[in-house]
Formats: C-alpha cells, structure tokens, sequence
C-alpha cells in the first residue's frame, strides 16, 4: 500500500495514464489565423476527446477582428471538422468543448484588450475553474511580441513564477529572429516580462513521434549507442527536402530563404539530437544542456571556408511528380533577380571527443524530387574484402532514420543471392511506424500543447539554444553577404539540388543518399 | 467429464501443426498474379487468446482482427473444450490485412480447437507456432485456475497475461497475480475490467488536483458507487475494484459497524459507503458502473465530486448513403491461401456501417466547491469497444503494482458479499 502525501495528489499515484493538463485558459493571440484554425484548435479537441483536457479549461481566441463568441466558435468548429484527425466530430465531446471557447475582440495596441481580457479571464476562473493558470499562446510574428508582452505586463497579467500556486505561461514559434542581434533582442523583450522558465520555444519537429524515438533508439538499445561514434561511423547526412514549392509565400520566403526556415531551427535540432551525449535524465534542461553542448561544438566556419564548405541553390523550372513547374524567379512577389536560396547543403563538423573527424552532411531544399525528411548514419567500410565485390566493393550499412513520410528505422546490409555462387546484394531490413503501431498517432501539436500545460519543457528549445543555433549560421550568413552578388547556382525543379552540392560531397569520396 | 475420451492418433497433432507451419509459408509466397496488390507480413508480438467456448472464439475473432490492425501480430485464438468426448485438434491459418500507405499490411491468424484429451497438450501446440524472439500476450477468457496445467504450460510462455473478471472473479485474479509474482519470470497481469476503469480514475483524481483540495483527499467523509443491476445484486468487479483503488490510494481500512461497511481514514476519521443500483437500460453490461460520488471537508470547505455515467448513450453516427466512402471504417481483409487457390473476404457493408458506431457512453464529471458555480466536464469513455479495451491493455505498461493492491483490497470487500442496495 502506498502512503498517501498530501503534497501531491495521493490519487494520482500509480495512475497509469497520467497524461492530464493542469487546469488553465490557453489564451491565442491571432486567433483568426491558420495557425489557429488548422493546428491548434484541432489539437485541443483531440486532447479533449482523449480525455487530456483538465475539467477547468477554456481556451480565448485574441484578434482585431469583430466577431461574436458563436462566430468564433462556429468557425473554430469548421477548422476542427476539416483539420482533426479524429473524425467526424464527436457532438458530444465537441459540445463540452465549444462551451470552454470564447473571444476577446481588440487592437494588441490597445490597453484596453488586456484589460478586457484580464476582466474575462477572472470570469473564466470562476465559471470554468481555470484556478488563474495562463497559457498565452502568441500565434502572431514576432514584430507583435514586445507589444503584446508588454500589454501582458502592464495588465498584471502575467504572474511570477508560480505564484499563489497559479503560473503563467508563454508559448511562441519560430522564426526566434533574423540573425543572432535580432534573437537576442527578441529574447531579451520576452525576458523583460516573463522568466525563461515561463518560455516555451515551439519547433513542431520535437513534437514528432520519430523525433521523440531518436532518443529511444539510442538510449534504450544497447546495440547502436556503442558503435554511435568517430570509430565507427563514417559520415551522417540529414535531409529536409520537400517536393512542393513556397506556394504562394513569395514575400515571406524572400525575407527568409531556406537556410533561416529549415536549417537554422529544424535541422539543427536533428543534429545536436544524432550527436549529443546521454543525458542524465530526461529532465528538461538535462536533455537541453546536452544539446546546448553539441551545437556549441559546431566548428565555427571563418568567412573563407564558407564557400568550399556551404553550397546555395534556387529552384528552376522542372517536373515534380510529372508536372512541369515553374522556376523561383518565376514565382508571384519573387524579385525576377532574386538571390534567395531555396536549396542549401552544408558540410558541419562536432569537435569533440565522440565525433572528430565525422563530417556531418547536412541539406535542405524546395521542390526536390521527393518529400523526405531522415538522418542517415553510414557506417565505415570493412576493412577487407573477403568476398568477389560489386564494382565499387561492398557497400557500407546504412541506418536510416526516417523523419517523414513513412516514419520508420531501416538498416542497410549486405546479403548473399541464393545461389551456388557467391554474389553479394544490399538488403534492407525496414521498420515502419505506421505499420507496426497503426497510423492514428498524436499530431506534434498535442504533445506539445499538453507539455505546455502540464509544464513539461523537455520538447521546447531554450534560449542558449536557439542563440547558438543562429552563431553558427550567422557565420555563414556573414560570408554570402561578402561574396561577389552572383546568384545562386539553379537546380532543376523535381531534382536534388545543384551539381556544387554533388562536388562538395564528392570532394570527400561520398555522396548524397537518394532516400 | 461425460465418458470415456478417445485417444488422438500418434503423429496426428503434429501433423496438424505441420499443416499449420506450411498454411502460413504459402501465405507470404509472391502472388500469382502480376496485378496483385503487394502485402507486406507485419509482426511485433504473439497474440494467444484462450477461448473455453466455440461461441467465445468465434465473438472474439472479429476483436483479434481489430486489434492486430494497431498491433500487428501472429494471433493465436485457441477453443479449448477438455469435455469433449471427441479428441480433435483441428486449425485454421488466414491472412489478416488491411490498407496502410496503399500496402496491404497483414497479420497472420490461426485458429485452434482442441477437444478433448488433447487439450492437455495444447500449450505444447501453441509454443510450437509462436514467432521466435517476439514478446507473448496470452488472453484468457473464462474461468483460470492457477493448478490447471493447461494454464501453466501457456502462462508460462507469455510475457503477460490479460484477464477479464466480467468472465472470471476478481478472486481469480488476486490467485493469479499472486502465482505470478511467485516466481522471477512469470508474467505481468492484466485485467480488462482494470482498464475499463482506467478512465473513472483519471476523472476521479481530478477531485483532487487542485492545490488547495489535496488535504482534503485525506479527508473524504464519504464515498457512493452505484452500479447498473437490480437492486440486491452483489457487488461488480469495477465498484469493487474502484473501492479497492480509492482505499489502496488514501490508507482506508475496511470496518464493519453494525453490518455495513465503512472506512477508516489514517487520520481516525470515518469515511461512509453507500452501495446503490441504477435501472440497467439494454446493451449495458451487467453490474457495469454508473455513478461514483465523494465527498469531503477540510478546513471547514466542502468539495463534492461525482462522476455519472450516461448509460446507454453511446452515439450512433448516421451512415452514410450507400455507395459513398464510410469515415475510418476498418477495412479489413481475410485471405487464405492453400495449394489450390487464393480467396478474399472483404467484408459486407453491413459490417463496415456498423464500425461506424461509436459506442462508448459519455461520462458527466462535476465538481461543487465553495463557487457559484460548479465546474463540469462532459468525456466520452473511450475503451468499452472489445478492441478497443484489448488494444489499451496491451499497449499499457506491464506491471502495475496498483492493480495487485487494489485486487487484494477488492478481494476482502466482495468476500463480505456485498450487495448494492
């Protein structure tokens, strides 16, 4: 029998599926987005129908718009109904839902919003039980945050660090700046209302199942952690290509370009994830120091070797999936002598004692031949080849991890063809997730939102890190701002990149998987 | 016993599980036709289900199916009737597969009826058609005895064992769990009236979540279950086991004042029981729990919880018209394959619009404090679908020390015999 401690909740000892949000109003700034509509109010309606929410909860959109609560609600209901993934709406389920949603109409400029919604939330604590928890969700660009932080703060609405039992929090998405001096100064205006332990960074990778697994794969077999070092593997490519194009966001994808999109954010998250050491426990900043470790023993690129070691691209005309497409240039709000680049691959090294001498090869890219993001670990050569090789000799095993589509682990292995001769053939043994564990898992958006409530920051990006994320690639920034104004090398739509992408692997004696 | 037993033929067992290993070979051979869509064989664990009727197996087979879309698995559903004069062994091997990705990706499931003598032997059977290297979850529907050595050849085997006591007792049970942790390497015990309570749980800890009401979860002064019977009927394996949990929680002790049940808290205090019935409308299992109330006071608030279930009002979503797509009905597919021919079963579209149901009743949670008003949740319990329920269990953890806890606790209460007034 287990002796009750009243500190905690004695029921909730041994309860096997604890995964309860603490009572709480999410407040959405933006609430009349996509953001909202096609992400996050689906998730907050598949937590409710697993049974997630907590039973003091309402959730307050925050826009200029003029809107009624039923308005919202209804449309909130039409983004639920074609967003979810679980369907159709449960009306029951659906029906306690809407009558936790509301909306506050008002300018973010205006003091009087954040005094209305302060009015509104107090209301909310008494008819809803939201016990003045706050998750304020800031589903706006950032130029917005120091404005809405500071009506945040002048309001009182946000509380110290739990305060009378009651905690504030923030949640807020990429892009954390431009380059290093405007994310700092972006840190430092959310610095100045909230503390960073009330700061939750969301890159919606980390929500990913997969993602989650790499830590799984690696630190619960022991078969790989052994061999996951400079002794054993030979390189590590990460890819993050998508096959479509930037859809219509010719203005935004001008300001920004693949390398702060992709590269900065995701996949350097899936780096310091691949190359970082055990952490000692899960605990939020023990995952996060451990991160913070990798990306801090990124060897910093000086503005000469950015050329041999970074290589740009920009998509041209092409097929995609047997469609012929339209080059960058071409694209509407795209300057027809752009330089953006819209294809970006990287050579990276982890100085330190596990990975010296490892390149790390990094891309990332629109309109490839395929939508694929993985990590792909390949595995030194045998040292001698007892067997009648394939031309080339014997090809290295390969472990894939598979981000998107089709989530899953494969291993690539030599086998021999039945048969009197000995004739030597890649196998691949193949784990998919959708396969083995059915395909109706959680989108990265509840495990993130029901983290957020629940105070669990393990899967959110801390300051350190995001900081020096843009260290290092400020770098390369710095040297493309130095170069000589040619554009970007074109790439075929529907292929992998440029040809200089092929050559800066090529220049090391290895090549770009074709996953 | 009904009279004397005939003997199976030498060899004739094996003959069938030989049978049975060449049925499941010819299923993954290439397809014969180029145009035949492509399957791929999926299989993370062994699914034995032990039936004691062919009624049973043949009510579960549907929720075997259903399962092994979310866990691919060799499932191995068992009929074993030791009373039959007849001795047989006979089985039956097919291909379970439904579309992911637009793959095909199938389970293999394989049917065994053993009658007779041969039941003592058909542990040995089933261990003969298990994957190698893959974890074994052995279902058992209907009464266990932990002496049986048909139950201890094939318990011994697995890595857990699922129960049910709407089929045994919860006395079963606590024989089982205890034979269980008798030895290093016996398997972790299941109960799926443990996981059907999983939600009233959660719902339940949510009384007490708050910061300002935690002292008062040591301070309950009185708890009521009602269940779904007539009144004077015993008191279910879920009410029990839910009292079981409450007290292994909170440091109750059972009491008995002038032949009713009451509790002790740790601090002195006494914690009253009510038993109760609500009128059972048609569709809701026997002694199924509807309502659980609790209250408590410290420092000098009162916080009243209850918990209602609104039987019967699982939701039936209209089908569509006919020949329209049906939302996330499970497609599912048996193919059987022997020297002759190939056959699929889709199955009918009385089936498939009957998937569509939703069948789980909704859950009203409220809790009444010193507000003006109360706070209420309205939940759908999610896991009273067979498959559902298996499909839960088998994915929670192993072990659960509070089940064995609130199963002995339970065990005390039901041999008092308590009856639900």
């Amino acid at each position: 029998m287990t002796t009750p401690n009243p500190s905690k909740n004695p029921l909730r000892s041994g309860l096997i599926e604890d995964r309860t949000g603490d009572a709480c109003a999410v407040v959405i700034f933006g609430a009349s987005g996509d953001l909202t509509r096609r992400k996050l109010m689906p998730a907050l309606y598949n937590l409710a129908v697993g049974r997630a929410l907590p039973g003091g909860f309402a959730v307050v959109g925050v826009a200029r718009r003029e809107k009624s609560h039923d308005a919202f609600r209804s449309e909130m209901k039409d983004g639920v109904g074609q967003f979810s993934r679980r369907k159709p709406i449960d009306p029951a389920v659906w029906g306690d839902f809407e009558r936790g949603i509301s909306y506050v109409r008002g300018s973010f400029e205006d003091p009087q919003t954040y005094a209305d919604l302060k009015g509104h939330l107090d209301q909310l604590d008494v008819e809803r039980g939201t016990r003045g928890n706050r998750l304020f969700y800031l589903a706006v660009p950032p130029s917005e945050f120091d404005t809405i932080a500071g009506g945040l703060r002048e309001a009182k609405l946000v509380r110290a660090k739990e305060a009378d039992g009651a905690w504030t929090r923030v949640v807020f998405e990429k892009p954390f700046g431009e380059d290093l001096a405007s994310c700092r100064a972006l840190n430092e205006t959310i610095a100045s209302v909230f503390d960073e332990s009330q700061v939750y960074r969301i890159d919606h990778y980390l929500g990913k199942e997969t993602v989650q697994n790499l830590l799984v794969f690696r630190f619960a077999n022991s078969l790989f952690e052994p061999i996951w070092n400079r002794q054993h593997v030979d390189h590590v490519q990460i890819t993050v290509a998508e096959d479509i194009g930037i859809e219509g966001r010719g203005k935004f994808y001008e300001q920004t370009g693949v390398t702060r999109d992709v590269v900065q954010n995701h996949l350097m998250q899936l780096l310091s994830l691949v190359a970082m050491e055990p952490p000692i426990s899960l605990a939020a900043d023990a995952v996060r120091d451990e991160k913070v470790k990798v990306l801090r023993s990124l060897r910093p690129m000086e503005r000469s070797q950015v050329p041999m070691n970074v290589i740009r691209g920009q998509y041209g005309r092409g097929f995609v999936r047997a469609e012929e497409l339209p080059g960058y240039r071409e694209e509407p709000d795209v300057a027809p002598d752009s330089k953006v680049e819209t294809y970006v691959a990287m050579r990276m090294h982890v100085d330190n004692w596990r990975w010296s001498g490892v390149p790390f090869f990094v891309r990332a890219g629109k309109r490839m031949a395929r939508r694929v993001t993985e990590i792909a670990v390949q595995f030194n050569k045998v040292p001698h080849t007892l067997f009648r090789a394939p031309d080339g000799g014997i090809t290295p095993n390969v472990l894939a991890l598979r981000i998107q589509p089709d989530e899953g682990i494969q291993l690539r292995f030599t086998s021999k063809e039945p048969g009197q001769q000995t004739i030597l053939r890649d196998v691949a043994m193949d784990f998919r997730y959708g396969t083995s564990f059915g395909s109706n898992t959680p989108e990265a958006y509840e495990r993130l939102l029901l983290d957020a409530m629940r105070g669990e920051a393990t899967l959110f990006t801390r300051r350190d890190e995001v900081e020096q994320q843009w260290q290092y690639i400020d770098r390369v920034f710095d040297a493309w701002k130095h170069e000589a104004s040619a554009p970007p090398p074109t790439y075929a739509s529907g292929s992998w990149g440029p040809d200089q992408a092929d050559d800066l692997i090529a220049r090391d004696g290895r090549r770009w998987r074709k996953p | 016993m009904t009279g004397p037993m005939a003997p199976l033929p030498k060899g004739a067992a094996s003959a069938v599980i030989a049978d049975v290993e060449r049925q499941l070979r010819e299923l993954w051979v290439e397809p014969d036709n180029a145009g035949d869509a492509p399957r791929s064989r999926v299989c993370t664990m062994n699914l034995v289900v032990m039936t004691s009727s062919h009624e049973l197996a043949e009510k579960y087979v549907p929720v075997v199916d259903e399962v092994t879309r979310s866990i691919p698995s060799r499932a191995i559903v068992v009929e074993l009737l030791p009373d039959s004069k007849e001795s047989a062994l006979t089985a039956d091997v097919s291909a379970v597969c439904s579309l992911e990705g637009g793959k095909d990706v199938c389970s293999e499931r394989i049917r065994l009826a053993a009658h007779g003598v041969i039941c003592d032997r058909v542990g040995s059977a089933v261990e003969a058609l298990l994957v190698p290297e893959l974890p074994t979850a052995l279902v058992w529907l209907g009464r266990v005895h932990v002496e049986d050595p048909i139950f201890v050849n094939l318990a011994s085997e697995a890595q857990r064992l699922v129960l049910d006591t709407e089929y045994t007792s919860v006395q079963s049970l606590m024989q089982v769990a205890r034979w269980a942790r008798e030895e290093p390497g016996r398997p972790f015990v299941a109960d799926l009236a443990w996981t059907r309570l999983a939600p009233w749980q959660e719902m339940c800890a949510r009384f007490f979540d708050e910061p300002r009401l935690r002292e008062h979860a040591m301070h309950v002064t009185s708890i009521a279950i009602h269940q779904a019977s007539e009144a004077g009927a015993r008191l279910g394996s879920e009410g029990a086991l839910l009292l079981g949990w409450f007290a292994t929680r909170l440091g109750w002790k059972a009491v008995h004042v002038a032949g009713s049940l009451r509790f002790m808290r740790p601090d002195g205090g006494t914690v009253h029981v009510e038993l109760a019935t609500v009128s059972r409308p048609p569709g809701v299992a026997p002694l199924a729990l509807a309502r659980v109330a609790v209250t408590a006071e410290f420092g000098g608030v009162v916080a009243r919880g209850t918990l209602e279930r609104e039987l019967a009002s699982g939701l039936s979503i209209a089908p569509p018209p006919m020949g329209e797509p049906l939302p996330q009905a499970p497609v599912i597919t048996v193919t059987k394959r022997d020297s002759e021919h190939r056959t699929s079963e889709p199955p009918s579209q009385g089936n498939l619009r009957r998937a569509t149901t939703i069948d789980a009743d909704m859950l009203v949670w409220r809790l009444d404090v010193d507000m003006p008003t109360a706070t209420e949740q309205r939940v759908r319990l999610g896991a009273n679908r067979g498959a559902r329920l298996l499909e839960r269990t088998l994915h929670r953890p192993p072990n659960d020390p509070t089940l064995n806890e609130s199963v002995a606790f339970a065990e005390q209460l039901l041999e008092d015999g308590l009856v639900c007034k």
